[in-house]
C-alpha cells in the first residue's frame, strides 16, 4: 500500500498545489468576511456561503483524489467521452426552467449545478486529445508555413481547413450561447491562445488585436454622425471608419508598389485587399451586432466601458459601486471584515460574493492585498506555462495551455471588470467567487494537470 | 514543422502584461486618485443630526421662565418605504390624505435617500398613541425636537417667539438648516447664539437602501448635541406678573429698572398675549390673529413706541438750567398764563417748587434762558446755538440715543436740534417757535424705556447703566458695558432740588401724584400728561390725553426706577401714578398693604372705545 501511495503522489508539483491551496483558503476567508453575519458566526455553518464553499472544497478535493487514482492514459483515452458527456449536459440544460432568464442550471433540490463550468474541462481534454492525435498531420504543416502579413489572410481558410478543431470549439460555444451565457462563450475563445501556441494561424493574435481596435472604434462612433471636412455632407460613423480603411489600404498598396519586388507583389496585394474586405465586413458585423443583436443591457455595459454614457446611480450602478469599493481600500485597506461597501450587510456592491468578489478583497486589503493576489494569479499562470513547456507529451502540454488560458481569461475579465477595464461579464474569479460548480471545475482542472504532470517522466515508457 | 517554440514567450508576455496593467490601474485607483474614496464615502456614509435642547431661561430669583418640551416630527426616507398602507397611516398620524400625498411627493422629489418631514410637532401625548404602531411603516421614523414652554403666560413681548429659519437666515448663518427654529424677537432672538446650543452629528454606515448598519470609525467623528446655555434674566418674575395683571384692560406700558445696576426688573406692554400661542404647529394661525387685532398686541409699547414725554421732561429742563448756570435752585418765575396755559397754584419759588407744581410758564421761561443765552446778536443764530447745547444735554440723559439694551429694537426717542428744525421748518425760527419742547410736548419724543432710565438717572443723581435684561450667562460673563456707569452732563449736586420736587409731587399736599404715596416707602415721582391725536377714517380726532408717570424709590439708595404709560386715560396722577406705586410697593415690600388700591386698578377697563371718540 505504502509504495502504491508513494507512486500516486510521486512527482506532484507541490508549488502548484501550494498556490492552489493558498488561493482556495484565501478565497474562503474572503467569502467569510464578505458575507459575515454576526448571527451565524460559525465558519462551517452550511446556511452560509462560506460554509457551502468549504463543503464544495471538500467535494472538489474528493474529485481530485479520484483523479489521482486514475491513470494518465485513462484520462487521455477517455477525453472525448468526457467531452461528449459535458456536451450532453449542455444540451440537457437547455430544457431546464430558466433562472434569471438563462437556462444555465441543473437544480437538484437546493443544489444547482452549472454544466458550462464542466464543459471547460471537457473542451480542454478534447482539444488536447485532438491536437495530440494530429500532431504530425500535413494539414498543420501547411498552415504553419503561412507567415507575415499574408498570415492574416490565412485566417479565413483556417476554419475551413481545421473543421474538426473548429467543431470541437463550435459545438459547446453554440450551446452556451443558446442558454444564453455570453460569459462562458467568451471563456471558450481563450482556446485561441492554445491554438496559437500549437502553431495554428500564426498571426491570430495580431488579427485579434486589430479586430479589437476596429471593433472599439466602430462601437465608439456607431450611432453618431460627423461632417466631412470642407463639405456639408453628413456621414455616419461607420462610413467614416470605412473611408479610413480605404485610405489605409491605399497606403499599403502604394508601399507595396514602391518597395516590394515585382514577383512578391501579387500575393501581398491579395492579402491587403482581402484584409480590406474582411475588415469592412467586420465593421458592418460589429455595427449591426451592436445596434440590432445585443440586448439593451449588454449595449449599456459596452457604452459604460467606453465612456459613452455616465450614470453612476443608474445603468452604471454596479461598476460604480465596485470601483468605489476598490478605490476606497487605499494603500493598506480597511482591514478584514471592515469593508463598508463590498460587504453582505452593506450590500452596496451587487453580487459581491460572486462576480464582484475582488471588490471585497481589494477594499479590505488595499493596494498591497491587490498586488499580492494579482501576484499569486500571475505566479499560477507562469507555473502553468512552465509545466506545459516541460512536457514530452503533446496531450499534457496542450491541456496545460488550455488550463492556463482558461484561468487567464477568468482572471483578466473578472478583475478587469471590477476595476472598469473590461465590460461587465458575469464570470467567476477562480477560487474566490462563491459557487460550487466553479470551485469543482477549477479544482478538477488543476488536479488533472497535477496528475498528468506527475507522470511526465513515464509518458515515453 | 516550423518551429513555433518562441511563441511560448509571446504567451508569457501576455500573461505578464495584463497583470501589470491591472497593478498600475489599481495603484492609481487605490493610492493616487481620491475620487473613489470620496465616492465611497457618499455611498456608504450618512449622518443624522441630533438636536440640542435650547437653553433654559431663569428670572433674577432663579425661577424657570422658559423651559422645553419634547415634540416629535415624523420623517420619511422614501427609499425605505415598503407597501405603505397609506389609509391607515394617514389616520394614525391624523392628517389628510391630500396633505400626506403632497408631502410624500415633495419628499420623493427632494431625495429618495434622505429624510423629509411628513408631520411636524406631534405632542408627547399624541405621539404615545403613534409610537407603538410606527414599526409597521418602514421608512417612517420620529425625530425628537424640543419646543419652548412658558410655565406662566406672561412677558410675551420680552421673551419673544421663535419660528422657522427663513432662506435669508440660512444664507446669513450656515448653521441653520431648513426646518430649524430661530429666535425671531425678544430675548429668544437676542441670545439666540447662546440659547441654541450646538447640534450633534452622528455618522453611520448605511447599506444600499440607506438602512443604518453600523457606526462610522467607532464614532470617533461623532459629536454629541450640546445643550444651549442657560441664561438668567434680570426680570423679577413676580413683579412682571403683577405688572401685567395691573395693566389688564389698559393700553400702555410699565418699565422698571434697578438704578444701581441698570437691570430691567419688569417690562410690561399691554395688551399682551399668551406666549404659548406662538409655539409649534399653531404659530401661523395664532400669529395671524394677533396681527389683525386693532389694539396691536404684538407691539411692544415699552420699547418700540416713542411718545411725547409731557411734564416729566420738566425735570430735565431744570437740571440743564442749573448746570448751564442760567438759573439756580432758588430761581423763581411767575406763572404767566399768557405764555402757556397752567392750572392754579402759588408761584413757584425755586426748582423744587417748579417740579412739584409742574408750572408750565416756569419752564417756558427757564427754557428761553437755556436756548437764548445771548451768545449771538441774531436771535435766530442764538436760538440755534442754544438748542444744540440743550440737545447735547438731553442726549446725555439717554434720550434719543442707543441705550444698548439687549433687546432687538431700533426705536429711540427724538431730540430735535438745529438740523432737525432746519429740515422741517421752511421759515426762520427762534425759541418762540419751539417753546413747547420746554414742557415735553412738541418734537421731543421718548420711549417708556428711556423714561424709566430717566427716573433711574435722577435717582442715581446723574448717572445710569445701560438698561439690560441679562444677569448671567452660563459659562460667560455679562458684557462689560453693562457694568460701567454713564454720566450725564449735569453734575450730581444739581439733582437734589429736582429729587426734592419729585418727592413733594408724591408726598406733599398739592402734589400732582398723591395717589403714588406709600406710607412705608419714600417715593419720588413726576407726572406727565400728553396730548395726542388719532386719524380715524381720514379725520383727525383729539383723543383723551395719555397718562404718564415716572418714579423711583426709596429716595435714598433707590432700589427701583419706573415709568408707567397708559394711553388715553387723562391726567398722569389718576391712573399711572397709582400703578407705579403698586409696582414699587410690590417690589420693595413684596406685598400690598392697601388692597383697595390694587382692586381699583384691577377692575378698571381703560381701553378707549373708538366709537365713543367718533361720537364726541
Amino acid at each position: 500500500m505504502r509504495t502504491q501511495e508513494n507512486k500516486i503522489f510521486k512527482n506532484i508539483d507541490w508549488a502548484l498545489f501550494g498556490v492552489y491551496l493558498v488561493l482556495v483558503l484565501l478565497g474562503i476567508s474572503n467569502i467569510y468576511s464578505s458575507v459575515y453575519d454576526p448571527d451565524k458566526p460559525n465558519l462551517f455553518d452550511l446556511d452560509t456561503e462560506q460554509g457551502k464553499q468549504i463543503m464544495w472544497l471538500g467535494v472538489a478535493l474528493f474529485l481530485g483524489l479520484i483523479v489521482f487514482f486514475l491513470e494518465s492514459n485513462f484520462i487521455r483515452k477517455y477525453a472525448y467521452w468526457f467531452y461528449g458527456f459535458t456536451v450532453l449536459l449542455l444540451v440537457g440544460v437547455l430544457f431546464m426552467a430558466p433562472i434569471n432568464g438563462a437556462r444555465s442550471w441543473f437544480g437538484f433540490g437546493g443544489i444547482s449545478i452549472q454544466p458550462s463550468e464542466f464543459a471547460k474541462i471537457g473542451v480542454a481534454l478534447a482539444l488536447a486529445r485532438f491536437i495530440d492525435q494530429n500532431s504530425s498531420s500535413k494539414e498543420r504543416k501547411k498552415l504553419g508555413k503561412n507567415s507575415g502579413i499574408s498570415g492574416l489572410w490565412g485566417i479565413v481558410p483556417f476554419i475551413a481547413k481545421n473543421k474538426s478543431t473548429a467543431l470541437i470549439l463550435a459545438i459547446p460555444s453554440a450551446l452556451v450561447l443558446l442558454q444564453p451565457d455570453a460569459g462562458t462563450f467568451i471563456i471558450f475563445t481563450s482556446f485561441l491562445l492554445v491554438l496559437y501556441r500549437e502553431g495554428y494561424a500564426g498571426n491570430i493574435l495580431l488579427f485579434l488585436v486589430i479586430s479589437v481596435i476596429i471593433a472599439v472604434l466602430t462601437l465608439l462612433v456607431a450611432d453618431s454622425n460627423f461632417m466631412l471636412p470642407f463639405t456639408k455632407m453628413q456621414l455616419s460613423g461607420k462610413t467614416g471608419i470605412i473611408i479610413a480603411l480605404v485610405l489605409i489600404t491605399g497606403v499599403f498598396a502604394f508601399v507595396i508598389k514602391s518597395f516590394v519586388m515585382k514577383r512578391n507583389r501579387k500575393s501581398l496585394y491579395r492579402s491587403v485587399f482581402g484584409s480590406f474586405i474582411v475588415a469592412v465586413l467586420f465593421v458592418n458585423f460589429v455595427e449591426i451586432g451592436y445596434t440590432n443583436i445585443l440586448q439593451s443591457h449588454q449595449k449599456e455595459r459596452i457604452d459604460l466601458l467606453l465612456g459613452k454614457i455616465d450614470d453612476p446611480d443608474g445603468k452604471g450602478y454596479n461598476i460604480n459601486r465596485a470601483k468605489a469599493a476598490i478605490g476606497s481600500g487605499g494603500f493598506i485597506g480597511k482591514g478584514y471584515q471592515s469593508a463598508t461597501l463590498a460587504n453582505a450587510s452593506q450590500r452596496h456592491v451587487p453580487m459581491q460574493s460572486t462576480d464582484f468578489i475582488f471588490c471585497t478583497w481589494s477594499e479590505e486589503r488595499g493596494f498591497l492585498g491587490s498586488l499580492f493576489l494579482i501576484g499569486l494569479y500571475t505566479f499560477l499562470l507562469f507555473k502553468m506555462v512552465v509545466i506545459a513547456e516541460r512536457q514530452r507529451s503533446v496531450f499534457t502540454r496542450v491541456y496545460a495551455y488550455c488550463v492556463a488560458s482558461i484561468f487567464f481569461y477568468h482572471f483578466m475579465i473578472n478583475v478587469g471588470m471590477a476595476i472598469g477595464l473590461a465590460p461587465v461579464i458575469g464570470i467567476p474569479l477562480p477560487f474566490f467567487s462563491y459557487g460550487g460548480s466553479s470551485m469543482m471545475s477549477f479544482s478538477v482542472l488543476i488536479f488533472i494537470l497535477l496528475k498528468l504532470d506527475s507522470e511526465r517522466k513515464i509518458v515515453l515508457q | 514543422m516550423r518551429n513555433t517554440d518562441s511563441r511560448k514567450y509571446v504567451i508569457a508576455l501576455i500573461f505578464a502584461i495584463i497583470p501589470l496593467i491591472f497593478i498600475v490601474r489599481l495603484f492609481y485607483m487605490q493610492v493616487v486618485d481620491d475620487q473613489w474614496k470620496e465616492r465611497a464615502a457618499t455611498i456608504s456614509e450618512n449622518k443624522i443630526l441630533t438636536y440640542p435642547a435650547r437653553g433654559i431661561v431663569y428670572d433674577r430669583n432663579g425661577e424657570k421662565i422658559i423651559s422645553n418640551e419634547v415634540y416629535y416630527d415624523i420623517h420619511i426616507i422614501p427609499r425605505q418605504a415598503k407597501n405603505t398602507d397609506s389609509v391607515a397611516l394617514v389616520e394614525l398620524l391624523g392628517i389628510t390624505m391630500e396633505n400626506y400625498s403632497a408631502k410624500m411627493a415633495k419628499a420623493i422629489d427632494y431625495s429618495s435617500k434622505k429624510p423629509s418631514e411628513i408631520v411636524r410637532q406631534i405632542p408627547p401625548n399624541e405621539f404615545a398613541q403613534i409610537a407603538p404602531e410606527l414599526y409597521k411603516y418602514p421608512g417612517f421614523f420620529e425625530v425628537a425636537r424640543t419646543l419652548r414652554v412658558y410655565p406662566k403666560k406672561i412677558a410675551a413681548h420680552v421673551l419673544g417667539y421663535m419660528n422657522e429659519a427663513s432662506p435669508a437666515d440660512i444664507e446669513k448663518d450656515p448653521y441653520y438648516k431648513p426646518g430649524d427654529y430661530i429666535g425671531r424677537t425678544g430675548i429668544e432672538r437676542m441670545y439666540e447664539e447662546q440659547l441654541r446650543g450646538q447640534r450633534g452629528v452622528k455618522y453611520y454606515l448605511q447599506d444600499a437602501i440607506g438602512m443604518q448598519t453600523g457606526e462610522y470609525e467607532n464614532g470617533d467623528y461623532d459629536t454629541t448635541a450640546r445643550q444651549g446655555k442657560n441664561i438668567t434674566l434680570s426680570i423679577d418674575w413676580e413683579l412682571q406678573e403683577y405688572g401685567e395683571k395691573l395693566m389688564q384692560n389698559k393700553l400702555g406700558s410699565i418699565v422698571a429698572i434697578e438704578p444701581s445696576t441698570g437691570e430691567i426688573l419688569a417690562m410690561v406692554s399691554a395688551p399682551t398675549y399668551d406666549p404659548n400661542l406662538l409655539v409649534g404647529r399653531h404659530l401661523g394661525v395664532n400669529y395671524g390673529c394677533l396681527q389683525e387685532d386693532t389694539l396691536l398686541p404684538l407691539q411692544n409699547r415699552s420699547i418700540n413706541s416713542a411718545y411725547m414725554p409731557g411734564s416729566i421732561f420738566k425735570t430735565v429742563m431744570a437740571l440743564i438750567g442749573m448746570q448751564e448756570g442760567v438759573i439756580t435752585e432758588n430761581s423763581s418765575f411767575p406763572c404767566n398764563k399768557s405764555l402757556l396755559g397752567c392750572h392754579n397754584h402759588p408761584t413757584a419759588q425755586g426748582v423744587s417748587d417748579g417740579v412739584k407744581m409742574s408750572c408750565n410758564p416756569y419752564f417756558v421761561q427757564l427754557a428761553r434762558r437755556i436756548i437764548q443765552q445771548g451768545k449771538d446778536p441774531s436771535v435766530f443764530k442764538d436760538a440755534a446755538i442754544g438748542l444744540d447745547i440743550w440737545a447735547e444735554y438731553v442726549r446725555s440723559f439717554g434720550i434719543g440715543v442707543d441705550l444698548k439694551t439687549d433687546f432687538p429694537t431700533n426705536v429711540h426717542g427724538n431730540v430735535p436740534d438745529t438740523d432737525y428744525y432746519n429740515e422741517r421748518l421752511n421759515f426762520r425760527w427762534a425759541f418762540s417757535t419751539i417753546q413747547s419742547i420746554a414742557i415735553g410736548q412738541g418734537e421731543v419724543l421718548i420711549t417708556p424705556m428711556e423714561m424709566a432710565n430717566l427716573a433711574a438717572i435722577i435717582s442715581n443723581r446723574g448717572h445710569y447703566y445701560y438698561p439690560h435684561f441679562i444677569k448671567d450667562i452660563e459659562g460667560s460673563e455679562v458684557p462689560e458695558m453693562y457694568l460701567t456707569p454713564n454720566y450725564t452732563m449735569v453734575d450730581s449736586q444739581y439733582f437734589e432740588p429736582v429729587v426734592d420736587g419729585m418727592s413733594r409731587v408724591v408726598n406733599e399736599s398739592g402734589g400732582t401724584a398723591r395717589r403714588a404715596r406709600i406710607d412705608s416707602i419714600a417715593v419720588c415721582g413726576k407726572t406727565g400728561t400728553v396730548e395726542n391725536f388719532k386719524k380715524i377714517n381720514g379725520k383727525v380726532y383729539q383723543l383723551t390725553d395719555h397718562s404718564n408717570f415716572m418714579a423711583f424709590a426709596p429716595r435714598e439708595n433707590p432700589q427701583i426706577a419706573i415709568s408707567v404709560f397708559i394711553e388715553n386715560t387723562g391726567f398722569g396722577g389718576t391712573w399711572s401714578a397709582p400703578v407705579a406705586a403698586l409696582m414699587i410697593e410690590k417690589y420693595i415690600n413684596r406685598t400690598i398693604a392697601d388692597t383697595a388700591k390694587e382692586n381699583r386698578i384691577f377692575n378698571a377697563n381703560l381701553i378707549p372705545d373708538i366709537d365713543d371718540i367718533i361720537r364726541k
